[in-house]
C-alpha cells in the first residue's frame, strides 16, 4: 500500500510554481540577485551582532543577558543595566561592576545612533566629529561622529522592512480591491475603477509628502503605511484584469455549481491562478519602495533621526560634499539592493510567463 | 469621436474636482498653519496681538471651515483667481509663472535628449541582438536603470563639482547662475546658464533614456518576428531599411502613448532633483510650499499638474487612435 503511494507521488507532474522555480534557477543573474537579497536579509537580521556597542551575550552578576536585542526594540534591554547606571557604556561598566563578568562583542564596536568616545573600548580613540575619513577604525568613515558602516548595517534592516511591509500593504489592498472590481463587475467595477484612476492622477510624491506632513511625528512605520497606501493602484489594475478574464473560465463555473460563495471562489479558486502576473509587480514594487524611502529621507522627510536609514546618511552627506564617503557608500548600497530586486523581478517574469515556457519541461 | 471627447472631458472635470478636494482636505489637516511658519511672526519682541492674528486669519480665509474654504477656493478658481501666496505675498499665478521657465529649461532639453538617444540605442540593440556589444549596452542600461536619479545626481556632483574642482571639467555644484552673473558679458552669461544646466539635465535624462531604449527594444523584438519583416527580407531590402521603414514605424504606436504620459513630468520636474541642485523650479516650489503650509500655492500647483496629467492621458489615447487606424472611439 505504502509502495504504490510513493510511486504515485513521484509520477505526479510538477506544479506551476515548481516549474517556475526550475526555470528561475536556470537564470544565473537572477539567482545571484536572490543570493544578494538573502545576504542582505541575513545582515539585517544579524545587524546588532555585526555592529554595535552592546554585547551579544554577557554574563553579569551570575545571569546571562542579551543586551544587543535593544537595537531591535529598546524595551528588550534588561532593566538591570539601567538600574546599575550603565548609561550605554558596556565594556568598562561590566568590568568595574562585576569583575567576574564576560561578554561576546559584536564584530565591529561602533554604534549607529551615537559616536564612540575616547577610551570607551580599551584605550581606543573616539570617532572624529568632523572630516572622519575612512580609516581602520571607521571603515566607511564617520557622519557627524557616527560610524557610517554601523549606520549602514542597521540601515539594511530599515531598507528591507520598508520594502517588504509597504509592498505587502500595497499588495493586500491592490489584490482585494482589484479582485472585488474584477469579480463583481457592474457598478462596483465602475466606482472602483474611477477611484483607481483618481489615485493614479495625483502625483504620488505630492500625496506622500502631504500625508507625511499630516502626521505630527512620523516614524518609520508611518512611512511604510503611507508608501503602501499610495502604491497599490498598479496591482489593483492587474488583478482586476486577471479576474475579469478568469471569472468566465470553466473551473469557476464548476465551483459555483457546487455552491461555493463569491469570496470562496475569489480567494480560493481565482486568486491562486492569477497570482503569477501579480507577483512580478510586487517584486518591482519592493525596489520602488526602497527608492522612494531613500529619496524622502534624503529630503529630510523620512523617519526622524536618529534613524540610520541609508537616505538619512545621504541627507547628512548633502550638507558637506567634501565628506564623499557619506554619499558614495550608501549610494552604492541602494543601487545594489534595487538592482537585485529588479533582476529577481525580471527572472520571475520570464519564469512565470507561459509564452516563454520551454516545451521540454 | 466628438461624443467620446465630451465624455472624457466631463469625466476629467469630475476627477479634477475630486483630486483638488482630497488635496485641500489633506493640506488643511496638516498640523501648523501658514501664520505659525512665517519667520516674522516668531519674533518674540514683536508678537502679534490676538486681534491681529484673527484679522490675518480672516484675510487668508483660515477662519472658515474646510468645506467652506474649499468652495471659496473653487469659485474663485473658476473665475481665474487662484489667490495669492502667503509666503511671497504675490498672486499664485505670478509665483508659478516665475518658475515655469526654470523647470522647462531642464525638462525640455532632457526629454528631447532622451528621445534622440533612445531611438538609435534601441534600434542598435535590436540590430545587434545577442551579440557581445549589444549585451554590453544592455547591461550598462540595466545598471543605469537601477540607480535612482537622485543618487546619480549626488555622484555627478561629487565627481564634477568636488573632485574635478579647479580643472577644466569643473562644473557648478548647484544653483541656476553664478554669483557674479550680473557682471558677465552676454556670451559669458549664456555659458554660465549652460554650465549650470549640464548636471541637472544629465540627471533628468538618463533614467528615461534607460527606460525608453529598453522599451523600444522590447517592442522591436516583437515586431521583427512578424511575417512582413520576413517578406521585406525576402525582397532583398537592406537591414537598415527594414529596421527603420518596416519595423520601427510599427513600434511607434506604443511609443506615442509614452509621449503623452511624459507631459506632466515636463512641468512637475522632480522635487528631489530640484532640491538637490537647488534649482528654483516648480518641484522646489512645491516642496517649499508644503513646508511653509502655503495653501494657495499648493492648490495651484496640484491643479496645474492634475490638468496636465489628465490632458496627457487624453492626448495619449487620441494619438493612439491617430496612428493606429484599427482603433476608433465611438
Amino acid at each position: 500500500m505504502n509502495q504504490t503511494n510513493t510511486t504515485n507521488e513521484s509520477k505526479k507532474s510538477p506544479g506551476f510554481w515548481r516549474h517556475a522555480w526550475l526555470r528561475f534557477r536556470r537564470k544565473k543573474l537572477s539567482m545571484c540577485a536572490l543570493i544578494v537579497v538573502l545576504c542582505l536579509s541575513l545582515i539585517a537580521v544579524c545587524s546588532p551582532m555585526i555592529a554595535g556597542t552592546k554585547p551579544i551575550v554577557c554574563k553579569y552578576k551570575g545571569n546571562l543577558y542579551f543586551p544587543c536585542m535593544a537595537y531591535f526594540n529598546p524595551d528588550w534591554e534588561n532593566p538591570i543595566f539601567q538600574k546599575d547606571r550603565f548609561r550605554k557604556r558596556y565594556p568598562k561598566n561590566l568590568k568595574e561592576k562585576d569583575p567576574e563578568s564576560w561578554a561576546i562583542w559584536p564584530l565591529i564596536f561602533q554604534d549607529p545612533y551615537r559616536p564612540v568616545r575616547d577610551n570607551e573600548w580599551g584605550d581606543r580613540p573616539g570617532n572624529p566629529f568632523n572630516g572622519g575619513k575612512p580609516s581602520s577604525l571607521n571603515l566607511f568613515g564617520t557622519s557627524k561622529g557616527k560610524d557610517v558602516l554601523a549606520m549602514m548595517v542597521h540601515g539594511t534592516r530599515i531598507a528591507l522592512l520598508v520594502g517588504f511591509v509597504s509592498t505587502g500593504i500595497a499588495a493586500a489592498i491592490g489584490i482585494v480591491v482589484g479582485a472585488i472590481a474584477g469579480y463583481f463587475g457592474g457598478w462596483i467595477d465602475i466606482i472602483i475603477s474611477r477611484i483607481i484612476e483618481l489615485v493614479m492622477c495625483i502625483p504620488s510624491i505630492v500625496l506622500i509628502l502631504a500625508l507625511i506632513a499630516v502626521i505630527e511625528k512620523p516614524t518609520i512605520w508611518h512611512m511604510m503605511a503611507i508608501l503602501g497606501f499610495t502604491s497599490w493602484t498598479g496591482m489593483a489594475r492587474l488583478t482586476r484584469a486577471e479576474f475579469l478574464k478568469l471569472k468566465e473560465s470553466e473551473f469557476v463555473a464548476a465551483a459555483r455549481s457546487i455552491g461555493a460563495g463569491p469570496f470562496r471562489i475569489m480567494f480560493r479558486h481565482i486568486l491562486p491562478n492569477s497570482l503569477a502576473p501579480v507577483m512580478v509587480p510586487i517584486v518591482f514594487g519592493i525596489a520602488a519602495a526602497i527608492k522612494v524611502e531613500a529619496g524622502l529621507s534624503l529630503l529630510g522627510f523620512g523617519a526622524p533621526p536618529p534613524n540610520p536609514s541609508w537616505g538619512t546618511i545621504l541627507n547628512a552627506g548633502m550638507t558637506n560634499y567634501t565628506e564623499w564617503w557619506q554619499i558614495v557608500f550608501p549610494g552604492i548600497a541602494i543601487f545594489i539592493t534595487i538592482l537585485a530586486y529588479n533582476l529577481i523581478g525580471e527572472g520571475l517574469q520570464e519564469a512565470t510567463d507561459p509564452r516563454l515556457a520551454d516545451p521540454k519541461d | 469621436m466628438v461624443g467620446y471627447l465630451i465624455r472624457r472631458v466631463l469625466l476629467g472635470l469630475l476627477t479634477l474636482l475630486l483630486i483638488t478636494m482630497v488635496i485641500y482636505a489633506l493640506i488643511r489637516a496638516m498640523p501648523g498653519n501658514p501664520l505659525a511658519t512665517d519667520a516674522a511672526m516668531m519674533n518674540p519682541e514683536n508678537m502679534p496681538s490676538e486681534e491681529d492674528i484673527q484679522r490675518m486669519q480672516a484675510a487668508y480665509g483660515l477662519d472658515k471651515s474646510i468645506p467652506e474654504a474649499y468652495i471659496h477656493w473653487l469659485t474663485n478658481m473658476v473665475r481665474g483667481d487662484f489667490g495669492s501666496s502667503f509666503a511671497e505675498k504675490k498672486p499664485v499665478l505670478d509665483v508659478i509663472g516665475s518658475r515655469v521657465t526654470n523647470t522647462l529649461l531642464l525638462t525640455v532639453p532632457s526629454l528631447i535628449l532622451a528621445y534622440l538617444l533612445a531611438i538609435p540605442i534601441g534600434l542598435f540593440s535590436t540590430w545587434r541582438s545577442g551579440k557581445a556589444d549589444e549585451r554590453l549596452v544592455g547591461v550598462g542600461l540595466y545598471m543605469l536603470y537601477a540607480i535612482p536619479s537622485f543618487i546619480a545626481a549626488l555622484f555627478l556632483q561629487l565627481l564634477f563639482a568636488v573632485k574635478l574642482d579647479g580643472t577644466a571639467f569643473e562644473l557648478p555644484l548647484m544653483g541656476i547662475r553664478s554669483d557674479e552673473y550680473e557682471t558677465l558679458t552676454s556670451t559669458q552669461k549664456a555659458w554660465d546658464w549652460l554650465k549650470h544646466m549640464i548636471l541637472p539635465v544629465i540627471s533628468f535624462t538618463y533614467v528615461s533614456l534607460a527606460y525608453y531604449s529598453r522599451f523600444i527594444k522590447a517592442n522591436m523584438e516583437e515586431v521583427v518576428r512578424q511575417d512582413y519583416i520576413r517578406t521585406a527580407k525576402a525582397k532583398g531590402l537592406g537591414p537598415l531599411r527594414i529596421m527603420i521603414h518596416h519595423a520601427f514605424r510599427n513600434t511607434l504606436i506604443p511609443f506615442v502613448t509614452l509621449l503623452g504620459l511624459s507631459l506632466p513630468a515636463l512641468l512637475g520636474g522632480a522635487i528631489i532633483l530640484e532640491q538637490i541642485f537647488n534649482w528654483p523650479g516648480m518641484g522646489q516650489l512645491y516642496f517649499r510650499s508644503i513646508l511653509t503650509r502655503d495653501y494657495p500655492v499648493i492648490m495651484g500647483l496640484t491643479f496645474a499638474l492634475s490638468v496636465l496629467t489628465l490632458l496627457g492621458q487624453l492626448l495619449a489615447d487620441m494619438l493612439y487612435a491617430f496612428v493606429d487606424p484599427r482603433i476608433s472611439y465611438k
